[in-house]
């Protein structure tokens, strides 16, 4: 596991606590009951806080999974590389 | 995407200090992993009420994760409001009866229009209408937090967010709209804040934690409506917390004296040689004697050590020029022993735990020595060549001394802890007995029962309190209200004074009366007022006015309060325990001479 998949690990489990760390990795909207707006806003801005990022509102509806949001900052980063 | 990456905590050093400010802002991340920690099943909830106009969000979980920290041993509960309706909210909340009430306004609880939300009009002809709404908004607010306060302490944070360019001018000209809607607002806050049980947030401090150009999040505020970035909003929490329960102010300040309450070393250079001036470039030294007769003004107890022979500091110390005259200082040690030793005879002296007291001093050396021999003295290094950071340090010392109000107390406890060693010098050189210093000394104990209104000085002494307390036990403003409020409540506020002058209001008692029986759950007694026998005639007081049988102790022995153990041995004539039972025969039949005249206040 690599330090930015580690480090959402992290932000998924304070978000959602009651996720071992197994489901944190399969998370999605549709199989975390707890995932409602309201955890959205949270993880997004700890993420934002986490990563030293901000996510654009249109690339917030794409981001539904572990998986998706951790794609998503793979690609981030590598854009701030190039910037 | 864009990349932020702001952080506050560079910012923050710069004005704190590396001691306090490195973990001064938590993160989110922080902030929720303190919440997954689980109080005590037992945990009696701490409520708080937090009203404001916008959605909540992060800030209620800063605030809740620093109420966890503070009351670990209490479960957080917050009573939140509708969103968009701090009027509502603020009237909602008038008949709760929470630990406290927090408060965050915006300019837009104002007038919708000065908010990125509502989309009134900002043209010319709407800025009066705008300042007429604010000042009646305004009012409103005063009337409803001066109900408010009569129930809980409550909390405030005036608008913190940046003015949106509502008025016509250019951005670098102050308008005279924004003039005076900021002049309504600090109106407001200087109002609110001179309701008793409110607190404002400083706003200084605020932009020293949070630059104001950090602080609104457009996107966080059109998406959920929660308009803080969230360093800001940390920094509101941290404050806010710590305006809820402020730690306890540290009693006493041991300083060095060469080159740190003035500059030289007077073995070297005379006591015509040293120097707080601009002329010799050692003003810093004047500002650091200046802060320092404050504090001794507002009861806080100044002490020098210095190795110097007490010949030449007591000349030095007689210089009128000096700012802190030699009469705020006491005990002043002046020898070539160890600091270390300095400091235990002024503790004695003063007769305050080690954990209360600062010692300032230029050399690490002399700091580690004093560390090592009291861990718990909070030991600082004065930067004597660097007037930016002692201009840092006397900010710091305000936190440490700071209070909300200076008593009548306040004033007289330098004079009567002198008074009290002067008395003690006596008797240990043999010029009479204690019983013959207290027979001559004209004692008045005046007593007072009232819980209406309730004395501020009782809740002070219960909370700073460490040697004479029966259990150590500690309350928060409401939870104090809420004990003495009770109908079977029984309290008594005890004030000395003698010949030699007041003592002020040196002891609490309080406890519930329950047929022939005082449980006594609060007993405190300020360590100024130890060896007079007042403690007895307390207690006789409390058998003759209630008339009752029995007084229960509810007791428990602490690390700091071997003077009641004591106590309590003696009367009891065994080791107290938990709910320990004195009889009335039982106290009775062993008298304690005592030598007040025992008064009863005017208030009752």
């Amino acid at each position: 596991m690599d330090d930015t998949q580690a480090r959402l690990v992290r932000c998924f489990s304070a978000v959602f606590p009651s996720l071992s760390r197994e489901d944190v990795l399969q998370a999605s909207t549709t199989n975390v009951k707890a995932w409602d707006s309201v955890a959205s806003v949270t993880l997004f801005a700890m993420i934002e806080e986490e990563y030293g990022i901000e996510v654009d509102v249109e690339d917030l509806a794409e981001m539904v999974s572990f998986e998706r949001i951790l794609a998503y900052l793979r690609k981030s980063n590598v854009r701030k590389e190039k910037q | 995407m864009k990349v932020s990456g702001t952080r506050l905590r560079s910012t923050a050093m710069l004005r704190y200090g590396p001691e306090s400010s490195a973990d001064l802002l938590m993160k989110l991340i922080e902030a929720l992993e303190i919440l997954r920690t689980e109080p005590p099943a037992d945990a009696r909830t701490f409520q708080v009420c937090l009203v404001s106009g916008f959605n909540p969000l992060h800030f209620q979980t800063f605030l809740t994760a620093r109420i966890c920290q503070m009351f670990p041993k209490r479960r957080p509960e917050i009573i939140g409001g509708l969103y968009g309706d701090i009027w509502g909210n603020l009237k909602r909340v008038a008949e709760a009866n929470a630990d406290v009430c927090v408060v965050l306004m915006e300019f837009a609880d104002f007038d919708p229009r000065l908010g990125i939300r509502g989309l009134g009009s900002w043209g010319p002809e709407a800025l009066t209408d705008i300042l007429h709404n604010a000042e009646m908004r305004s009012e409103q607010f005063l009337e409803a937090i001066r109900t408010l306060c009569k129930n809980m302490p409550v909390v405030i944070s005036f608008p913190t967010l940046p003015l949106q360019p509502v008025s016509f001018t250019q951005g670098w000209q102050a308008s005279s709209f924004d003039l005076e809607l900021r002049a309504i607002v600090s109106s407001l806050s200087l109002e609110a804040s001179r309701c008793s049980n409110v607190r404002v947030i400083n706003p200084e401090r605020l932009d020293q934690l949070s630059p104001p150009t950090n602080r609104f999040n457009v996107k966080s505020e059109l998406v959920s409506g929660f308009p803080y970035g969230l360093p800001h909003a940390s920094a509101i929490a941290e404050l806010m917390s710590r305006a809820i329960q402020p730690p306890m102010p540290k009693k006493g300040l041991i300083t060095d004296l060469d080159d740190t309450l003035w500059s030289g070393i007077l073995g070297e250079v005379g006591v015509d040689g040293v120097s707080w001036d601009l002329d010799r470039r050692s003003h810093m030294h004047g500002v650091y004697q200046r802060l320092l007769h404050a504090l001794s003004e507002t009861g806080i107890l100044i002490a020098a050590a210095s190795k110097n022979a007490t010949e030449i500091v007591d000349e030095a110390l007689a210089r009128e020029d000096l700012l802190m005259p030699r009469s705020a200082l006491f005990p002043v040690e002046a020898h070539w022993g160890p600091k270390s030793q300095s400091v235990s005879r002024i503790l004695e002296a003063w007769n305050i735990g080690s954990d209360s007291v600062v010692f300032i001093d230029d050399s690490p050396m002399e700091l580690a020595e004093v560390k090592a021999a009291h861990p718990e003295v909070e030991c600082i290094l004065f930067p004597k060549d660097d007037p930016q950071a002692i201009d840092g340090l006397l900010y710091r010392l305000r936190d440490l001394f700071g209070k909300a109000a200076v008593s009548e107390e306040d004033s007289i406890r330098r004079e009567s802890i002198r008074r009290l060693r002067v008395r003690e010098e006596q008797i240990e050189s043999g010029q009479g007995t204690a019983d013959d210093f207290l027979r001559q000394s004209e004692a008045e104990l005046t007593l007072s029962f009232s819980k209406d209104p309730l004395e501020p000085r009782a809740l002070e002494l219960v909370n700073k309190t460490n040697q004479f307390n029966l259990n150590g036990k500690r309350y928060t403003e409401a939870s104090w209200q809420k004990y003495i409020n009770q109908t079977d409540t029984v309290f008594m506020l005890a004030a000395y004074r003698d010949k030699y002058g007041p003592l002020g209001k040196i002891a609490v008692l309080a406890g519930r009366k329950m047929h022939r029986e005082i449980s006594l759950t609060m007993w405190v007694m300020s360590c100024r007022a130890f060896s007079r026998r007042i403690e007895h005639r307390c207690l006789r007081e409390l058998f003759e006015r209630y008339d009752v049988d029995q007084i229960e102790f509810d007791f428990q022995c602490t690390s700091k309060n071997r003077p009641i153990q004591d106590f309590l041995a003696e009367v009891l004539g065994e080791s107290p325990t938990s709910q320990c039972k004195l009889s009335r025969k039982q106290f009775m039949e062993r008298p304690t001479e005592t030598f007040q005249r025992v008064l009863q206040a005017a208030n009752g």
